[in-house]
């Protein structure tokens, strides 16, 4: 597999397959830069990576009806639930579709939202606690 | 995953409820005034990361002759944001089309004005409709 158009993330909630209401993910891992200069750096910055963190961006279109993703969010706010994301557009874990899991803190929802005329939608980022895993099987 | 066929129907049931309005869900070549005239215009797909997508129809009304003082006001009615005889209001009548889409919404009327069909000159005008899925 070359390069892709992201067309079909798979995107869970807690289990849900919520793929369908999803407009744009991202899964991001970060580590912390930690200063390590001293006078022996020859008047360079150094650094060492520090603790790992991440987060989920997620753009959603608005759907209250049974099963639908507003319903799911609107009494998650300040619990944890489990998001896992399978890279360009497959549907199960394989080397060239990797499923990534990540644990994340449900820290914000926007009930309502969209001006006149405009589709309703939403965008969360939701930080990551614990360990990013990826498994491709 | 809503049809095609199932939206045309759709719009067209909701078409129907404005009285003397014929319907025709698909564009057809001899048609009988005042009618409106269903035609897919684009597709937008991707939507979501699944099968979302956004269906753009024109609904073509034809009131009549250009030159009937009738037909003219009988499209004053048509083009009303609201009230029984507007097609706005017509067309977002069930925004689910029977639970077989997302939404409708009548989003513009962008052309208004003379056509010709037949060798002869009507007075039409054009109703942007996105149906969401």
């Amino acid at each position: 597999m070359g390069k892709f158009v992201a067309t079909g993330t798979t995107v869970t909630f807690n289990g849900s397959d919520i793929s369908g209401a999803v407009a744009r993910a991202e899964l991001v891992i970060n580590a912390a830069e930690v200063d390590v200069t001293d006078f022996g750096s020859s008047g360079w910055t150094e650094v060492i990576g520090g603790l790992k963190s991440g987060s989920v961006s997620l753009d959603f279109h608005h759907d209250y009806g049974t099963g639908g993703v507003s319903r799911t969010f609107q009494d998650l706010v300040g619990t944890i639930g489990t998001v896992t994301l399978i890279a360009a557009n497959g549907t199960a874990a394989s080397s060239a579709t990797p499923k990534y899991t990540a644990t994340v803190l449900v820290n914000s929802f926007t009930p309502i939202a969209g001006a006149v005329g405009d589709l309703a939608t939403f965008s969360v980022t939701f930080p990551t606690t614990g360990a990013v895993t990826y498994a491709t099987a | 995953m809503a049809e095609l066929a199932a939206i045309r129907d759709g719009l067209g049931n909701n078409l129907a409820t404005i009285s003397g309005l014929r319907v025709a869900e698909e564009v057809i070549d001899n048609p009988q005034p005042p009618v409106a005239m269903i035609a897919l215009s684009s597709i937008d797909y991707h939507t979501d990361m699944r099968f979302g997508a956004k269906y753009n129809f024109t609904v073509q009304v034809i009131v009549g002759r250009a030159s009937e003082r009738h037909a003219q006001r009988t499209l004053d009615l048509y083009v009303n944001p609201a009230g029984a005889s507007s097609v706005k209001a017509g067309v977002e009548s069930n925004r689910t089309l029977g639970g077989v889409v997302s939404d409708v919404v009548c989003e513009s009327m962008p052309n208004v004005g003379a056509i010709t069909l037949n060798d002869q000159t009507y007075l039409a005008a054009d109703f942007l409709v996105a149906v969401y899925v």
